[in-house]
């Protein structure tokens, strides 16, 4: 049911496994399985379709992997709309782009993994001159750490990416110059 | 009485200061009472009445109209733009059009890049009969019009001469100046006040405050679905937001066109914060712009 | 505060300019998460609710039917929204949105199972002691089953409805999805819910891909839906209908003839 593994999938899959040890947390339980069985349940098929974890005992492959796909392609284009440019400038690739970023990595809601899919394609050089406009203007407006909800920055600040200076000054964000074409 | 030096101009020191002053009170209040009658307008339509770019050109001056013309055009599939980046016309010219969307849309014809649409012909003719015609209603002010507000500022200049020359010729007889100079000093305020003189109306000023509050659902930070609020709707929220309307309504067309990123009278929705809710991502769990919902077979809500 | 009645539309920021002129709307809903308790209200919505409009609060991540009990500050947050808007009633899922700490972003299914239904009983309780208003429950569309279930969709709402004494939210467009996607005859199982109980009626678009019938609230209403409006109301015409729309806005006079289309459907005034 699931593509490609990724060490994001690998993760997420650990990051269950140690879950498993909670109580009452068998996550491969299944028909007739005795009462207190349901929040196990409930994380293992949210686990398989977000986290890349194994679909769980009992379900059709195929239903629930059309809910996946279904479900990463909601979820892109709600990045897409907390990231309008950045999608738009990927066009077409957009969906594609997004799916083989997301495909077993759970989101930290659209900001967010808009933000980080921006970042790893800077780092991969892959980011169109549109995203990294759009990128340094996020950048310059709120300070992100990857790892926490980003926060409004207060301090005057500067940010590039892919060539793009965006300025920020009592909370008014400029783009001083476009990213290289 | 022993007489030093003789009263300046054989006027004395104070007795001037005090006709300086009503002199000054006198010119200043006239001329600001007279400017803002001369501001103020004789609206002739309502705001309501008023096209997107009429209301551009109120916002933002001939640049502001032409984008949203081409706003417009770009929402009815009238125009696109080539690899080359220029324009280019895609569809044919909607029935219903201003003159100005009628010489952006040639100017499309001819392949004009965006930069040079000011500078066309037709473009700057059709732009004279925008403003021509948001004068004639009392919303911009002609230029006698303007030069008439403006005029009360010579007068406080020729106060201001005869307050200097006045100085000049006491510091010659060792009188003191003092308070001449502070009076002189002060009059700077109102002349920059009355010299700068503004374009539009106050009756423009409140037709606009009032286009901006009935049109907020056009403004970027809804996210406004163009397709649903047709050409129109996209030209206006061009005319009353700026070109990042433009940038939303299709970011593809306006980077390859080069549209000039600018964001009037609203925050340009950085997106921080914006999302910030305790149950994280604002809009509806449904959906999602770029279409593709559907997850699980239903937004079931 | 008056209950849902004729045709309505989900308010969205996107369309706001457009229903706010449509004449005859007296029901829109709005999803509750997105509306601000600090603050004014949106300024479309004020407007409407300026107007006399009824504006159902519709929640869609409380996750009643998680095992885990609701959390208590969306429980407020809903409630709050509730008495911002006035509104008459609110409504929310019979499913999980999370489990475990992981979101899943979507309304996913629960298994028919005593042990569910007891999950999802004891959580509209919860949330029934903090509202101000009574509680409306929306069956989901899902694309596949749990294969503990014990009980059918019919047997498996009566029992929460009947516990909680909650009203329900059918959504016809789930309904059409359910049936083609998991099986069944979608007007046999009208014929098995308590019609008499429906506080009001969703209607929205979805499309085929791959094989499934995907809910899509992007897509215009098929045929099939709208004549499983009309199968509804000839046998118990709700005291309202909905039109959810999500993303994928049409041109104006598209979205108009979708309600026109519910109007014919159901024999409500046109409310274009």
């Amino acid at each position: 049911m699931s593509g490609p593994d990724t060490g994001h999938r690998e993760e997420a899959a650990a990051d269950l496994a140690g879950r498993r040890a909670e109580p009452g947390g068998d996550l491969a339980g299944g028909r007739g399985a005795p009462d207190g069985d349901l929040a196990a349940r409930q994380t293992a098929l949210v686990a398989a379709l977000v986290a890349g974890a194994p679909l769980p005992a009992g379900f059709a492959p195929a239903p629930v992997e059309a809910a996946r796909v279904a479900l990463l392609g909601k979820r892109a284009g709600e990045v897409a709309r907390h990231w309008p440019l950045l999608a738009a400038a990927l066009g077409d690739a957009w969906w594609n782009t997004f799916r083989e970023w997301a495909d077993g990595r759970r989101t930290n809601g659209s900001l967010r993994d808009g933000w980080d899919l921006a970042r790893a394609l800077r780092e991969r050089g892959a980011l169109p001159p549109l995203g990294a406009e759009e990128l340094a203007t996020r950048e310059a407006a709120g300070r992100y750490d990857g790892r926490h909800p980003p926060r409004p920055r207060r301090l005057p600040a500067a940010a590039r990416a892919g060539g793009a200076v965006a300025i920020q000054f009592a909370g008014r964000v400029r783009l001083l110059r476009p990213a290289r074409r | 009485m022993t007489v030093l030096a003789a009263d300046t101009w054989g006027v004395p020191g104070p007795t001037f200061l005090r006709f300086y002053l009503l002199a000054a009170l006198v010119v200043v209040v006239g001329s600001l009472v007279y400017r803002s009658r001369m501001l103020a307008g004789q609206p002739t339509v309502g705001a309501g009445q008023l096209g997107p770019q009429q209301v551009a050109y109120l916002n933002g001056g001939d640049q502001l109209a032409i984008w949203t013309a081409l706003g417009g055009l770009r929402g009815s599939g009238a125009v696109g733009v080539g690899f080359d980046r220029r324009l280019t016309t895609d569809g044919p010219l909607p029935s219903g059009v201003t003159p100005l969307d009628q010489a952006v849309y040639h100017a499309a014809r001819n392949h004009l890049h965006t930069r040079e649409l000011a500078r066309d012909q037709r473009v700057s003719w059709a732009l004279t009969e925008l403003r021509e015609g948001l004068e004639r209603q009392g919303l911009t002010l002609p230029p006698e019009q303007r030069a008439a507000a403006r005029r009360g500022a010579w007068w406080v200049l020729a106060l201001m001469a005869l307050g200097a020359a006045r100085i000049a010729a006491g510091l010659a007889n060792g009188r003191p100046v003092g308070f001449l100079l502070i009076a002189c000093l002060a009059l700077i305020v109102p002349l920059v006040l009355l010299a700068r003189v503004p374009w539009r109306t106050r009756a423009a000023d409140a037709a606009l405050r009032e286009l901006r509050r009935s049109n907020i659902h056009l403004s970027p930070a809804s996210a406004p679905a163009y397709a649903t609020y047709g050409p129109a709707g996209a030209a206006m929220g061009v005319a009353l937001f700026g070109t990042v309307s433009l940038w939303t309504l299709d970011p593809g067309f306006a980077e390859q066109a080069e549209i000039q990123r600018q964001a009037l009278n609203s925050s340009g929705g950085s997106g921080i914060g914006s999302s910030g809710s305790s149950c994280g991502g604002g809009g509806s769990s449904c959906g999602g712009g770029g279409g593709g919902c559907g997850g699980g077979g239903g937004c079931g809500g | 505060m008056t209950g849902p009645s004729g045709v309505g539309i989900g308010w969205r920021p996107e369309i706001a300019g457009f229903v706010a002129e449509l004449p005859g709307l007296r029901f829109v809903e709005v999803v509750a998460e997105a509306v601000p308790v600090t603050g004014p209200l949106p300024p479309g919505l004020a407007e409407l609710r300026g107007r006399g409009v009824t504006v159902v609060p519709h929640g869609v991540r409380l996750s009643l039917g998680g095992a885990e009990p609701v959390d208590p500050a969306r429980v407020a947050h809903l409630a709050r929204v509730a008495e911002l808007l006035d509104a008459p009633l609110v409504s929310e899922h019979i499913a999980f949105v999370r489990a475990g700490g992981l979101e899943a972003g979507h309304l996913l299914p629960l298994p028919r199972t005593r042990e569910a239904v007891a999950a999802v009983v004891a959580n509209v309780r919860r949330t029934q002691e903090q509202l101000p208003v009574p509680l409306a429950l929306e069956p989901i569309a899902a694309l596949f089953d749990w294969p503990e279930d014990e009980l059918d969709e019919a047997d498996f709402l009566r029992e929460i409805l009947d516990a909680t004494g909650a009203t329900l939210l059918l959504d016809v467009a789930n309904v059409h999805a359910n049936a083609r996607n998991r099986g069944g005859d979608p007007v046999a199982l009208l014929d098995r819910l308590p019609l008499d109980r429906v506080s009001y009626v969703h209607v929205a678009g979805g499309a085929e891909r791959g094989g499934f019938y995907h809910d899509t609230h992007t897509d215009p209403v098929p045929p099939e839906v709208l004549d499983l409006v009309g199968a509804l109301c000839a046998r118990h015409r709700p005291p309202a209908l909905l039109l959810e729309r999500d993303g994928h806005y049409p041109p104006a006079p598209a979205l108009r003839a979708e309600l026109d289309a519910l109007a014919a459907a159901s024999g409500f005034p046109v409310v274009t």
